[in-house]
């Protein structure tokens, strides 16, 4: 009889006793997050996801080749390509977005879906995920003698697998099958390749130098024509809800397409500046208001 | 022997009886600084009130805290709070005295003890109020503020403008009776 009430009596302790509720996590299992900084890394898209209901906007430049020195201050003189984006979350998994870019002032429209995401237990190594989307150059070569081009002839597209993983807190490494496709590659076109399809492999690498800037890489090897690869270096660093993004990278390209079919420079007098601002903003209501 | 026994047992089950657990906790941080005024929210505050030992103890996972823009949450945990390596921000104290409850009455409170979060454990005091519902149960309102730099929260320069160093924690929670 004295062991049962001795029994009953240590059972009802430990909880009157404890000065402390066991801490417990709310989800046990969470996604690793910002593998990279920000959906784009120099000029790719990159797994980061947005949330729903959230517009990311991107502002992104290059400039002219290094190679005119201090009296074009290394580029800057010679007129920058520049893209503006703006991408939205439909779901925390889709986004749609729309870019426009000054060089051949083309228009378009995209989408990145995001499969799966790399898990902090390991249940999933890495994050997968897709995009594509399609454009339209909208010069109006006004200069030609000839009919400027049809719409059709106009329209390129693109598509991409992006796979990402964070090795440690520090390195993160992207690759990405990808392939343009233009209908009709015009010689007016400020592209350097003659094919209509290009297929390449993009490498992504961020290495966090300190807690809120990180070294950024890329190089794009062409795996199917003989045009000059991309390689860039640059310098990510997030500021509130800034990330700014600075880098050297042998095309003036911004978009997928034209970053494929648009030749590339030598690395060094042929590395332009490029400058990327990302920012997010959050619409509609927050979910747990009370 | 058998009589003392059974004379603790019935003691602590009278203390169960004392003991008030949260039925919702919410917790909201607010940061004010000179470019940009943001909340964070979570609706996961944990805890308990043991009026008859006089402990309390709060916890929330904060990776549940939402400031409304997802990059932002993800910033917040990634490089400022490392949630991977510290989730929880957590107070256990006691009140400084144990107030007399009225049914329906607002009671001011106040609690010392040591607020953890970012791996910093520091003494403080929290003023708060103290209701007792027509349900029986315990209504807390409460709000103190944390300088980041007191838990090795730094704020780099760039970011000044975005994010305050003072942040007010305003914390509501319903406890109800633990039978």
């Amino acid at each position: 009889m004295n062991r049962i009430i001795l029994l009953i009596l240590f059972a009802s302790l430990p909880f009157s006793l404890s000065a402390q509720l066991q801490r417990k996590l709310v989800n046990e299992n969470q996604p690793v997050e910002l593998i990279f900084h920000a959906p784009r890394h120099i000029n790719l898209l990159t797994v980061e996801p947005l949330t729903k209901k959230s517009l990311h906007y991107a502002i992104m430049h290059t400039f002219g080749t290094l190679d005119g020195g201090i009296e074009n201050l290394f580029g800057i003189d010679n007129g920058a390509n520049i893209q503006f984006s703006f991408e939205y979350g439909l779901t925390d998994k889709l986004s749609i977005g729309a870019s426009r870019t000054s060089q051949d002032k083309l228009y378009n429209i995209y989408g990145r879906y995001h499969i799966f995401q790399q898990m902090q237990n390991g249940s999933k190594q890495f994050s997968l995920s897709v995009a594509g989307g399609g454009g339209v150059n909208s010069s109006k070569y006004s200069f030609l003698n000839d009919a400027a081009p049809d719409f059709k002839d106009r329209v390129s597209f693109f598509g991409q697998v992006m796979i990402a993983r964070k090795f440690t807190p520090k390195i993160s490494f992207q690759l990405t099958p990808m392939f343009g496709y233009f209908i009709n590659p015009q010689q007016i076109y400020q592209i350097q390749g003659t094919e209509n399809l290009y297929l390449a492999l993009g490498f992504s690498g961020k290495i966090k130098v300190t807690d809120r800037s990180s070294l950024t890489l890329q190089y794009i090897p062409n795996l199917h024509n003989d045009l000059r690869n991309n390689v860039g270096i640059g310098w990510d660093i997030e500021a509130g809800g800034h990330v700014f993004q600075m880098y050297f990278v042998t095309s003036p390209a911004l978009n997928e397409q034209y970053l494929l079919a648009g030749g590339n420079g030598t690395i060094g007098d042929g590395f332009r500046l490029g400058f990327n601002v990302n920012r997010i903003f959050a619409t509609g209501q927050r979910k747990n208001k009370k | 022997m058998k009589r003392l026994i059974l004379f603790f047992f019935f003691i602590t089950n009278v203390s169960i009886a004392q003991i008030f657990q949260t039925e919702s906790g919410y917790v909201i941080f607010l940061s004010k600084a000179p470019l940009s005024e943001f909340n964070g929210e979570s609706n996961k505050l944990n805890g308990f009130i043991n009026v008859s030992k006089n402990v309390l103890d709060f916890y929330v996972d904060l990776n549940t805290v939402d400031t409304g823009i997802g990059l932002r949450d993800k910033h917040m945990r990634d490089n400022y709070l490392e949630t991977d390596k510290f989730p929880f921000a957590e107070f256990t104290g006691k009140m400084r005295s144990i107030p007399t409850l009225v049914s329906g009455e607002k009671t001011p409170v106040s609690a010392v003890g040591k607020f953890k979060i970012h791996g910093v454990e520091r003494e403080i005091e929290v003023k708060g109020t103290l209701l007792k519902n027509p349900k029986g149960e315990l209504e807390l309102d409460a709000i103190f503020e944390v300088l980041l730099s007191d838990y090795k929260i730094p704020i780099p320069t760039l970011v000044f403008y975005e994010l305050a160093e003072k942040q007010t924690v305003t914390i509501k929670a319903t406890l109800k009776s633990k039978n």
